[in-house]
């Protein structure tokens, strides 16, 4: 009845630690991890199904500016905005999309001490348009 | 002068408080203990510190944001919740799922399975005094997480499960990542289970505390590991066959003695059992399209109502799902296995020693924000049963 951690202890001693320095060397995630996700400007249609299906009501509907070029069939000129404090990463607004319109990307580094969202991803998709609209 | 006839002996029965801040108890719970000297006179369980009235909730969301929400019900049990919720959902739309689906959230939930036991069985060292073999458990644990995040794509939160099936599929690259993963976890679980067999420390503290008697058991309605560790068997995954556990062939593990350790040794036993079912299926696993598509769900539900239940890690955990017709619910009722086997156990301390508490209580695998919701009845009945001093011994005679 004697400890059988101890030959692990002193293994433990000459290899690598499990933990690892974070900011300096990066965690390892999976490529379809779900991280940070926003909206195409291309293909966005302003249905307000994602808002309206968010379970965190992390989503809000704004007003493309007007010097940004929307697709003709996003005839109310409105696009979804994911405030990331609030959003829960489940993926409800891709997996509702009728167009398909959410890019995804495994980025989960959002701290932050300003109000992080999505608007200035959403809108670099798209184009500003000559001389304004 | 009087004379002196009587010598009154009062014993001191000290009123200690454990938690709801304590460094034993990771979650807010208050055990108040009554204790003589070191041994202990009665318990009462207080809750309600962590209540956040997810059951109301439900009530004013969609039936599908609902899914997403019970997720968040417990964070170590989520898939196993959303699938109870999701097949109660099921139920009153008779919707049966593809049999890949079928499968697919059985690993889900037994991948959960593992990394809980093994969460638990860390606390369980490291009540017991053994922070080294809490620290090893939890490194071999972060594999299973990972295991977790190649299925779900979160370590922790799955939100894996939706009407009709599930909500991600998986390819060969995954299925050899994750067999790999559970090839080296088994090795190490079998490692600590030699541990936990043979360690001086662990015995000595999880020997003889909190036995409970297969009778108590049964009385006192306890549940999942607990009541398993009493000798007696009773599992939902046996018994309702729900999803895809027909088909998986798996045991039940018990053992007799019912004390903290034979309650360890259960789930050393499911962990062998969660990773041959993990194998099974990953090797069996039937063609088709598991995922549906979320867009075309029905988004209103016929009136009806629908109960299911899972063995969750901790017990059994039951849904209640009421529709009166539309896109949300009418009542959500939620029975958790904490509830039971935290509120109902208090009697297993009485003529414990102090320190032995928290291990008592840690082998309960206790989830203090699963059963925060059904706290109300406990509140309002606001009864304590306390008896004065003079009472509990030395009367005058």
């Amino acid at each position: 009845m004697r400890p059988g951690l101890i030959k692990e202890i002193i293994k433990g001693i000459f290899v690598k630690p499990v933990t690892i320095q974070y900011p300096k060397e990066q965690t390892l995630i999976e490529p379809d991890f779900r991280g940070r996700q926003y909206a195409d400007l291309k293909k966005c249609i302003g249905c307000s199904l994602c808002a309206v299906e968010c379970p965190a009501n992390a989503i809000t509907m704004t007003k493309i500016p007007d010097e940004y070029v929307a697709p003709k069939t996003n005839a109310r000129r409105i696009y979804p905005v994911v405030d990331y404090f609030r959003c829960v990463f489940c993926y409800r607004c891709v997996t509702v999309c009728p167009v398909n319109a959410y890019l995804v990307t495994n980025e989960y580094r959002l701290a932050s001490s300003t109000i992080v969202e999505s608007s200035e991803l959403s809108l670099s998709t798209t184009t500003k348009a000559a001389g304004g609209v | 002068m009087v004379e002196v006839t009587h010598l009154i002996e009062i014993p001191m029965a000290v009123e200690i408080p454990v938690g709801p801040q304590h460094p034993a108890l990771h979650e807010p719970l208050l055990l108040k203990l009554y204790a003589d000297g070191e041994r202990i006179i009665k318990v009462d369980v207080m809750t309600g510190y962590n209540h956040r009235g997810i059951e109301k909730l439900t009530e004013k969301n969609t039936f599908y944001r609902d899914i997403f929400i019970i997720g968040r019900v417990c964070g170590i049990c989520n898939a196993v919740h959303t699938n109870c919720y999701v097949r109660a959902l099921e139920y009153i739309l008779d919707v049966d799922p593809p049999p890949r689906a079928k499968y697919l959230r059985v690993l889900s939930m037994e991948l959960e399975r593992l990394h809980s036991h093994m969460l638990v069985l860390a606390v369980t060292a490291e009540l017991a005094g053994y922070e080294t073999l809490f620290m090893y458990l939890m490194k071999d644990r972060e594999y299973v997480m990972k295991s977790k995040e190649i299925l779900t794509g979160q370590r922790v939160m799955a939100d894996y499960m939706m009407v009709g099936g599930v909500r991600r599929d998986i390819d060969e690259v995954k299925t050899s990542r994750i067999l790999d993963i559970i090839k080296r976890v088994e090795e190490r679980i079998k490692y600590y289970h030699k541990i936990f067999q043979e360690d001086v420390t662990i015995n000595r503290r999880l020997r003889d505390t909190g036995r409970i008697k297969p009778r108590e058991a049964l009385a006192y309605s306890l549940v999942g590991p607990v009541v398993r560790g009493s000798g007696i068997k009773t599992d939902i995954r046996i018994q309702d066959k729900y999803d895809a556990y027909g088909d998986i062939p798996f045991n039940v593990i018990t053992e007799d003695y019912g004390d903290s350790y034979a309650r360890a040794m259960v789930r050393f036993g499911e962990l062998y059992e969660s990773i041959n079912m993990v194998r099974y299926i990953l090797t069996h696993l039937p063609q088709g399209n598991p995922v549906p598509d979320e867009r075309k769900l029905p988004r209103r539900f016929p009136v009806g109502e629908s109960y299911a239940a899972v063995e969750a890690p901790r017990g059994e955990l039951t849904y209640y799902v009421s529709s009166s017709g539309g896109d949300k619910p009418y009542r959500v009722k939620i029975r958790t296995p904490s509830l039971n086997n935290i509120v109902n156990s208090a009697f297993t301390y009485v003529d414990q020693m102090i320190a032995d508490v928290p291990i008592i209580l840690g082998s309960f695998d206790p989830c203090i924000s699963c059963m925060e919701r059904a706290v109300i009845t406990d509140l309002r009945r606001g009864v304590r049963y306390q008896v004065p001093l003079k009472e509990l011994g030395g009367v005058r005679k």
